[in-house]
């Protein structure tokens, strides 16, 4: 008897936190408004939630479209480019009516027709992750009338990122040059071999700061592992991940000190996460305390998380490139929005774009809206 | 006199204690059905599109995307085994399939003089991947068997081996690791395109759904009626019981593996096809839902224990799982928690009947 109490009690909690979940946080189909009002339903499907930036942009993407009176759903792909089309499949089956996809295979038109495909007639908006990839411009989103993306110009964040790097080694340079021998040994922290925004990140990161330094008359950046002819250390997870870049900057320090007179003397990341992983290692190996006392290695990545920001602001980390969550957010939700109204997926983009400087069209298209980088630094 | 007839006499023979334990008994028993029947109940009742025609065939799509692996990882838990590599060779399986069967005029291709693609060459791939998934899973059966390692060493290393093969064959052709896409349409169609339309519903039932069902025909052949299968319960029971009586363990146990790593090869083969693109990433940690499957399903770690009727039954329990959760709309925190907890509930009351036998 009291096993069947156990059983009994087991799924009345499974069932509880079925419900009360669903009755608080997520209005389910059957309680949505079916006559008078929106009836628009929104599946918004991320890439990973365990993302720090995109994190940033679900939360705010979530009070916005709360803000705006629209019924959504936020599912998690688990960076499992199967796990995401099985949802896409079953949200279609649900009646969900506008699909927010956070591609996870980022850059393959392939996996994004597939999508579209599941989808069938429901607008489908990309977001971040791109759907097309190198050479392959226009052949998902050129084809495709009821499909839009919102995200960032590949390759401007890595633009951006090495022009950074390239004045702060010219404003710093001897400080910056720890052992006297004339040139920066840097290290490089890839995010994801697969990622067209990584890929575009680690060459343009090093590219323009070589750049702005050759005009200033200096020598350009030396990898710090002469052995290591991909000059970067990539996430064997493709996870972006603070603990990778964490474990190699740890055996990175092991062999490459002030004092063998080879230190790092500079760090770039794809991201603020591997970045944060790499200043962690530096910490235990008594660098960038944020004291004023000790040896900073001059750090710099992208996304501009709040983790990055405090970080900048406590002197641990020198930069990154401000990836503007609110604005993104704000971005989906007006096309949501204007979709909602019955807007066609390219009014609803045109629309995006009126609503603010930081928003513009991508040229020849009529539905890929970039959204504007800023570097940050305090 | 009928089933329940005999039953009822039986029930009504026993005194209250007896009457009150032998209900119990049954509810316990049969817990796990019962946790599902109120589970899609719960379920149709708060969102009504559960059970609309075209969701029962979505369910149904998912259940026929893990069932091959699902049915190849049951032989090795069969044998008190598990596979740990089965993930790494799904996705080398698809990065193998993608990159043979690439559109012939994209600009950017791994191998570059392949020929055209035709329904021969889609055969011969699919070959040749399962071929592939066979040799590593006859290198798991050979060190399980010879030296008498456990499952679970042996397959760690060999998943740690595939993933370093997966990511030398992603750099092929100056890949550099990135996805292997531009997939051939006529692969696509004759793996993931519809095999049969049902207008009335508005939905269509994809090939690799046929597929499944042919393969689950073919293992519950294996399982049931070829000494092989019947040599690979009694090894499962107990091998040195099995030895004496003049089963071959060691060939056994190394068929049991290559047919897993076979049957890994055919999931990678349709996965290439439905995702149109394949990474390096591709059938990470698959293993745990295929391995999660055969347990509900009531192939039981002990050993000895199991058939393909709880295999396919594990898998559709995951896979209406996921949908009723997507469709309640919990939050994705929290489907991690209760998916857990489903699973470790229904294990455990499943479990139950075997320590009673026992």
């Amino acid at each position: 008897m009291k096993k069947l109490l156990a059983l009994l009690l087991a799924v009345a909690m499974v069932f509880s936190m079925a419900a009360c979940n669903s009755s608080s946080n997520t209005p389910t189909p059957s309680e949505a408004p079916t006559e008078g009002g929106s009836d628009t339903k929104v599946a918004v499907f991320w890439y990973a939630f365990s993302d720090a930036y995109l994190s940033t942009v679900r939360s705010a993407l979530d009070a916005d479209l709360e803000a705006a009176g629209i019924e959504y759903q936020d599912f998690d792909g688990n960076n499992n480019q199967g796990t995401q089309l099985e949802q896409v499949q079953t949200a279609v089956t649900n009646g969900f009516n506008v699909l927010v996809v956070n591609l996870v295979t980022s850059g393959s038109a392939d996996a994004a027709q597939q999508i579209i495909s599941a989808a069938g007639d429901v607008p489908v908006v990309f977001f971040n992750r791109a759907v097309e990839g190198d050479g392959e411009e226009g052949t998902v989103l050129g084809n495709n009338a009821n499909v839009a993306f919102i995200g960032t110009d590949a390759p401007e964040a890595g633009h951006m990122q090495g022009k950074m790097i390239g004045d702060f080694l010219v404003a710093n340079y001897d400080a910056t040059d720890l052992n006297g021998d004339g040139a920066i040994s840097y290290a490089m922290f890839m995010g994801d071999a697969s990622n067209v925004e990584a890929i575009y990140r680690t060459q343009f990161g090093v590219e323009d700061a070589n750049a702005v330094l050759t005009e200033n008359g200096k020598p350009e950046l030396v990898y710090f592992n002469a052995a290591n002819t991909d000059k970067y250390q990539l996430d064997p997870n493709g996870a972006w991940s603070n603990a990778a870049a964490n474990d190699f900057m740890n055996t990175n320090l092991a062999e490459y000190s002030e004092a063998n007179g080879n230190m790092i003397e500079l760090v770039i990341a794809n991201n603020d996460d591997m970045a944060l992983g790499a200043i962690a290692a530096l910490q235990s190996a008594g660098y960038n305390l944020g004291d004023g006392k000790c040896v900073k290695i001059p750090v710099f990545g992208v996304d501009a998380t709040q983790a990055a920001q405090d970080a900048i602001k406590a002197d641990t980390m020198t930069g990154t490139v401000k990836q503007d969550a609110d604005g993104m957010a704000q971005a989906i939700c007006t096309a949501v929005s204007a979709i909602a109204e019955g807007a066609t997926v390219a009014d609803a983009a045109a629309k995006v774009v009126s609503s603010g400087d930081i928003f513009t069209m991508a040229e020849g298209f009529t539905n890929k809206v970039f959204v504007a980088y800023a570097p940050f630094t305090e | 006199m009928n089933y329940f007839q005999r039953k009822r006499e039986e029930y009504l023979a026993l005194d209250a204690k007896d009457r009150r334990r032998y209900v119990t008994d049954a509810l316990l028993n049969n817990a796990l059905y019962i946790l599902m029947a109120i589970f899609i109940i719960f379920t149709a009742v708060v969102n009504k599109n559960f059970l609309s025609p075209s969701s029962i065939v979505n369910i149904i799509t998912l259940a026929a995307v893990s069932l091959p692996m699902a049915l190849g990882i049951g032989g090795c838990i069969v044998l008190t085994g598990t596979d740990l590599s089965a993930g790494r060779v799904f996705g080398l399986a698809a990065g193998i399939s993608a990159a043979l069967l690439q559109n012939r005029a994209a600009s950017k291709l791994i191998f570059e003089n392949l020929p055209k693609t035709s329904g021969g060459w889609i055969i011969l791939v699919l070959l040749l991947v399962m071929c592939a998934g066979a040799v590593i899973g006859m290198v798991n059966g050979f060190f399980v068997s010879k030296f008498s390692l456990h499952p679970f060493i042996v397959t760690l290393a060999t998943q740690l081996i595939t993933y370093g093969i997966i990511l030398m064959f992603f750099q092929i052709n100056g890949n550099g690791g990135g996805p292997i896409s531009n997939i051939a349409q006529e692969f696509k169609d004759a793996v993931a395109g519809p095999a049969i339309k049902i207008a009335a519903w508005n939905v269509s039932i994809p090939w690799y759904v046929i597929f499944a069902i042919l393969l689950v025909i073919l293992m519950w052949f294996i399982w049931n009626k070829t000494r092989f299968g019947k040599n690979m319960f009694a090894i499962g029971s107990n091998s040195e019981a099995a030895k004496v009586s003049g089963v071959n363990v060691f060939l056994t146990t190394v068929l049991v593996h290559t047919l897993a790593g076979a049957m890994y090869g055919f999931a990678g083969f349709v996965e290439a096809a439905r995702l149109g693109s394949v990474t390096a990433a591709t059938g990470l940690n698959n293993e745990s839902d295929a391995i999660a499957a055969c347990v509900i399903g009531g192939v039981s770690f002990v050993g000895g224990t199991g058939n393909i009727g709880g295999i396919v039954l594990g898998v559709f329990v995951l896979r209406i799982i996921f949908v009723a959760l997507n469709m309640l709309g919990i939050n994705p925190n929290l489907q991690y928690i209760i998916k857990g907890a489903i699973i470790l509930s229904a294990v455990s009351l499943d479990m139950r009947k075997y320590l009673v036998r026992k």
